[in-house]
């Protein structure tokens, strides 16, 4: 076996060693290379110190409220008012112009169309009411020239007064 | 429906010392997957299946970053408040635990460039070495023992947090949570080599400040 150290992946090789996770074909290689080797028996003995002793930092414990103040939070996130979200949230501006720019098309078209007179209502009793009003125009025009009619005899004709 | 997203499998050399193109794995982030879809859809039982599964990881990665309880479980408050506020636009493109653990480290990076570290580190200086009650003794170990526990476990905490905050991310995923080389890349936001780069510097580190203690 070629030294470890004199190749690119030697300190891969070593640092899987001294944890453990080598395959068995290539830990069986590896410490035959150790019995003849004595810098890299040296760095693998090192770095198995180094894992070793890492492993003796004690674990922490969570506190046991942790969960409940998480969900806290989440809760508040969720009760805040929807304008306090929109300035915490990080959001960009980008799909909001398209939907603000098909509202601003909705509500123009909606003035327009309530500007618009309103569709002309049928009048049935317009005509009737006209018809009625010039019958009774001519009727009065026929009474106004009976009526000259007879003062005429009356009184002579026109012409002698004049 | 494929929420992998990545084809780590092609990537690694034989000895990939992570299994998370292991067929039971995949199901696992699947069914994430399937979960965050559901919560979209409305369903916050499923919310709290995901962070009941999640939430122990997320604050322990979290915790071993800032090196301060209080923060960590603030920082892992607002990664599942991030998580839930997304669930609207939620598309299963990736793992769900590389976007879960890209939110919680962005937040955890951003706080560390932030200066707010030093902050807390000086204050609590007086108090506890991370911000926490100091663990417990075991009443089986005597009082010499456990003094020279503490001070292994100082020591261990300080090395770490010597290390430079993307190299320190990288070894907290690679180590604690055992992802692959290519789900840390996604995380980061960056190659697989330059995490390869970073775990080698990092580890690099570590052994030529923590070798002494075998």
């Amino acid at each position: 076996m070629k030294c470890p150290q004199k190749t690119a992946e030697g300190a891969d090789l070593i640092i899987a060693y001294a944890a453990h996770s080598l395959a068995p074909a290539d830990e069986a290689a590896f410490e035959h290379h150790l019995e003849l080797c004595a810098n890299c028996r040296e760095m693998a003995a090192e770095q198995r110190t180094v894992w070793a002793v890492l492993d003796e930092l004690p674990a922490l414990p969570v506190s046991p409220d942790f969960d409940s103040r998480l969900y806290q939070r989440i809760a508040a996130e969720q009760q805040m008012a929807w304008w306090q979200r929109l300035l915490r949230a990080e959001w960009s501006w980008r799909p909001v112009v398209p939907l603000a720019a098909a509202g601003a098309v909705l509500i123009v078209a909606f003035l327009v169309k309530s500007s618009e007179p309103s569709v002309l209502q049928p009048q049935p009793a317009q005509p009737q009411l006209q018809i009625e009003q010039v019958e009774r125009a001519l009727d009065d025009m026929d009474m106004l020239k009976q009526a000259g009619v007879e003062a005429t005899l009356e009184k002579g004709t026109p012409q002698e007064q004049i | 429906m494929n929420p992998e997203g990545v084809n780590s499998s092609t990537a690694q050399p034989s000895w990939a010392p992570r299994v998370n193109s292991d067929s039971a794995v995949e199901g696992s982030l699947e069914w994430d997957a399937e979960l965050m879809l559901r919560v979209r859809d409305g369903d916050p039982g499923s919310f709290g299946l995901l962070l009941e599964k999640h939430r122990g990881p997320v604050i322990r990665f979290l915790y071993r970053m800032v090196q301060n309880r209080a923060v960590a479980e603030e920082l892992a408050q607002e990664t599942f408040l991030r998580v839930y506020k997304s669930k609207g636009s939620y598309e299963p493109t990736a793992k769900f635990t590389t976007w879960l653990f890209r939110i919680a480290s962005h937040l955890a990076l951003n706080w560390i460039r932030d200066g707010r570290n030093e902050k807390w580190q000086a204050s609590l200086d007086a108090e506890s070495p991370d911000g926490t009650a100091r663990e417990v003794p075991d009443r089986g170990r005597i009082a010499e023992q456990e003094l020279v526990y503490q001070a292994k476990l100082a020591e261990v905490r300080e090395a770490i947090h010597s290390l430079p905050v993307q190299q320190r991310a990288a070894v907290m995923m690679h180590k604690y949570e055992e992802m692959a080389y290519t789900q840390i890349a996604d995380v980061l936001g960056c190659s697989e080599s330059a995490v390869k780069s970073l775990l080698f510097r990092a580890y690099e580190s570590l052994r030529v400040r923590l070798a002494h203690l075998a």
